[in-house]
């Protein structure tokens, strides 16, 4: 059975991480000086801290290390952390990820020489170089994805085989965790040849270079950034990697396949932590604030305002508990316990529209001062429309829920 | 029904259109852009639209303005709007207050503050009412509290007022000439019967200015705090009566604040659908242009139909206003629908332009920005509740 009952073990760490998070994080996030610049800055003395508390092998099986955790149980810790900053939530949430996809795909020797390194520092992170063959899924309704379809943003990596390995040459634009990553995860076309191959690539390797974090204003001011957590560009150009740092396959096959579905669910859980933030920041003023001869919690108004807010991030959370323990049992959609859909889309995108709509309500509890850069809460209805707009979710992304309610199939 | 524009409305809304686009719309980004929000204002802009007569539209013939009608002012605010929403209210704010002056203030006063005004290219004017404690309160005075409200005192000292206190989020705060305050003469009653309001000039000893404030939106637009310690303001300053201040501001039945915002909104909308048309014509998505997919061709419908209607809406009270037609509340009910149009037409154009990567348009992002502004003017829920004492007991005819 759907079960929301957390151990005392999964109690005791949401705790611990929520303290964390409650004394230090959000004091330093949400102050003025953090607020009101436009750039800002990754709090990279928490993330190390965080990633001391066992954020970073949070998913991975207690045998390596890590903490186990289920995709509910990282939903529950990065909604904790989120609630506090989003930039540490994201970045935390992509090393996790990757950690138990790459940690599974690796064979013992190439475990033996990267694991001792991911343990070593705590500042390690990881991060991934693919094409998403899934990005803008939805604009391809029920018609065949076309083969010249340009994904703005996407990588164009090539990997050419030179005797003892592979050589390569690309640019990734965006890459998420980039700035602090100590192992790339790249996956390349093969020059000449067909397919691709997925390598392992250290930060340190020569010809690999990683950009700035983008400017709050790129492209001589034309684009705003757009994103959470840490990116930057990466470019390739002539690293050589061995044949040693060659992923299997089927072992790349394996780390690739799902992972957009759980960084999905993942993302749908910090979201409830932003909108989370925002509430409690209302409920707190509405009861301090005096207007109107009442506290402003008392005016049917601004009651109505929390109850809708508090209502539409239970929803939120309730789906996105459920998509993440659907991805932990398949057998609940295998078995006919509950539909066959996309799940993590149905949970992203929910998540996504009500939860902009309830932060921008719990603002208005704070009259002009919801405006002011030198508060939160602009900053929190920023961080919801970012996530309402990302690459895995966007305009069409529901149609992909319709596809799958039709029985349409690609292949 | 005739909808058409007289020559001089016509004339007004193309000298408009043509400043926005020559001169407003490629300043507005990079000003929006300034992390400093003292840095963000322009002298410049405002200058040269002064110079075009946009700083002393509403100002009457006799005092040397235009004295355009309100279906003018709305008109010229559309245009303005659709270059820069805060370069708009910038100039529309100095409107707000003219149609006070004309309204409330004696002849002697209108020559000593009127004349510079319509003199100087670079003088603006401000109303300080907003305190840290008192915001939904000045709107709204509870009847259970009737401490409730501005706190900033004046006492009378002699032929002079004495004032000290501070105001709040003070739209032109920081660039204003002068400034309508709002001040408690008598603390024991409420704010409806004990205050008066005060005509007091940026460079008065014991006025000063404090924060500007840094604001998600309207970057340009300079909202600041006043501050008054032992400032001294002659008795001949006062607007109207003593402790008739909110009867002085009772006179302008102008209602423009509200019209003034819907208006603006409306400008907004404008280029944001216009972004969002060019976009879907212009770019693919999946092999097909962005306007040939279904979802986008809804939601460029929905963007069209709710224009359409706050623009029919906004002029139709405009119109309403320069007929002097009994107020049944449209003007406030046409501010707080402006509300939400603003924020879904500016969304959807976020929609249809959709995430670069991890960039976003930096017009769209803007727009949205500037939309959000709405939230905590036009549409609040004071605003909302308010107005329903005015409404007729079923909507009228025309």
């Amino acid at each position: 059975m759907y079960d929301l009952q957390l151990t005392a073990e999964q109690i005791e760490f949401r705790d611990a991480v929520r303290d964390f998070v409650t004394q230090e994080v959000q004091p330093a996030a949400i102050d003025p000086k953090r607020l009101e610049p436009f750039e800002k800055p990754l709090m990279t003395d928490f993330l190390d801290q965080l990633s001391q508390m066992g954020l970073r092998g949070l998913a991975l099986p207690e045998a390596a290390g890590g903490a186990g955790a289920d995709l509910l149980t990282c939903c529950v810790l990065l909604e904790e952390i989120a609630a506090g900053d989003v930039d540490l939530a994201m970045v935390l949430g992509e090393t996790a990820l990757l950690a138990r996809a790459v940690h599974d795909a690796m064979n013992d020797s190439q475990r033996k020489r990267w694991w001792p390194k991911f343990d070593a520092g705590e500042r390690f992170h990881l991060a991934l170089i693919a094409r998403d063959d899934d990005a803008e899924l939805g604009w391809s309704y029920h018609h065949a994805v076309p083969a010249d379809a340009d994904v703005i943003g996407a990588p164009e990596v090539v990997a050419e085989r030179d005797g003892k390995g592979w050589t390569i040459n690309g640019l990734a634009p965006f890459v998420s965790n980039a700035p602090v990553a100590g192992l790339f995860i790249v996956q390349a076309k093969i020059a000449n040849g067909s397919g691709t191959v997925t390598l392992l690539v250290g930060r340190d390797t020569k010809g690999l270079s990683i950009d700035d974090d983008l400017p709050a204003f790129g492209g001589g001011g034309e684009r705003s950034r757009w994103h959470h957590g840490a990116m930057a560009a990466v470019t390739l150009k002539d690293c050589k990697v061995g044949e040693e740092d060659v992923l299997a396959a089927d072992a790349a096959h394996r780390l690739l396949q799902g992972l957009v579905a759980r960084r999905s669910i993942q993302t749908a859980a910090v979201n409830v932590g932003v909108a989370r933030a925002a509430y409690e920041a209302a409920v707190d003023y509405a009861k301090m604030r005096w207007q109107g001869g009442a506290y402003i919690v008392q005016h049917q108004a601004i009651g109505m305002k929390l109850a809708d807010v508090a209502i539409q991030l239970e929803a939120a959370r309730a789906l996105t508990m459920k998509a993440a323990w659907i991805t932990d049992h398949p057998e609940a959609v295998s078995e006919r316990s509950v539909n066959d859909l996309p799940w993590h889309v149905v949970a992203r995108t929910f998540t996504a529209q009500s939860l902009h709509r309830a932060t921008l309500e719990a603002t208005e509890c704070f009259g002009a001062m919801g405006v002011m850069r030198d508060m939160p809460l602009q900053k929190y209805v920023h961080d919801t429309l970012v996530l309402q707009h990302s690459a895995d979710c966007d305009l069409a992304s529901p149609l992909t829920v319709a596809e799958a309610v039709a029985g349409y199939s690609r292949s | 029904m005739d909808f058409s524009l007289n020559e001089e409305q016509r004339h007004w809304q193309s000298e408009a259109r043509r400043f926005s686009d020559e001169e407003v719309r490629p300043i507005s980004l990079a000003r929006d852009q300034i992390a400093d929000p003292r840095a963000t204002f322009d002298w410049d802009i405002i200058k040269k639209g002064s110079k075009l007569g946009f700083r002393t539209l509403a100002v009457p013939k006799e005092w040397g303005g235009h004295e355009a009608d309100f279906v003018t002012q709305t008109l010229v605010m559309i245009e303005l709007a659709r270059g820069d929403s805060s370069v708009s209210k910038t100039f529309s704010q100095c409107w707000k207050w003219s149609h006070l002056v004309a309204a409330s203030c004696t002849k002697e006063q209108k020559e000593r503050f009127l004349k510079p005004f319509m003199e100087d290219d670079g003088f603006l004017l401000g109303k300080g009412g907003t305190e840290a404690n008192a915001g939904s309160d000045n709107r709204m005075p509870p009847e259970n509290d009737p401490k409730a409200g501005w706190k900033l005192r004046a006492e009378r000292d002699g032929d002079d007022w004495i004032l000290n206190g501070s105001k709040m989020f003070i739209a032109n705060g920081s660039v204003a000439k002068l400034f309508f305050v709002d001040a408690r003469t008598n603390p024991d009653v409420g704010i409806r019967q004990g205050t008066t309001m005060f005509i007091i000039p940026k460079d008065t000893p014991g006025f000063r200015i404090g924060k500007v404030f840094n604001k998600r939106g309207w970057r340009f637009y300079q909202n600041g705090e006043l501050i008054f310690e032992n400032c001294r303001v002659p008795n001949s300053s006062v607007m109207g009566e003593v402790n008739g201040g909110v009867k002085a501001r009772a006179n302008d039945k102008s209602e423009f604040g509200d019209i003034e915002l819907a208006a603006n909104a409306l400008g907004i909308c404008e280029d944001a659908v216009g972004m969002a048309m060019h976009f879907a014509k212009t770019y693919k998505r999946a092999g097909k242009y962005v306007i040939d997919h279904q979802l986008v061709q809804l939601k460029l419908n929905e963007m069209y139909m709710l224009t359409e209607a706050l623009r029919s809406f906004v002029l139709r009270t405009a119109w309403e206003r320069d007929r002097k037609l009994p107020d049944v509340g449209n003007n406030v009910l046409v501010m707080n629908y402006s509300q939400e149009v603003v924020q879904r037409v500016t969304k959807a154009n976020m929609e249809i332009h959709g995430p670069e990567g991890c960039m976003m348009h930096a017009r769209v992002d803007k727009l949205i920005r500037d939309a959000l502004v709405w939230t905590h003017l036009a549409g609040d829920t004071v605003q909302r509740v308010k107005v329903v004492k005015r409404l007729p007991d079923m909507p009228l005819p025309m």
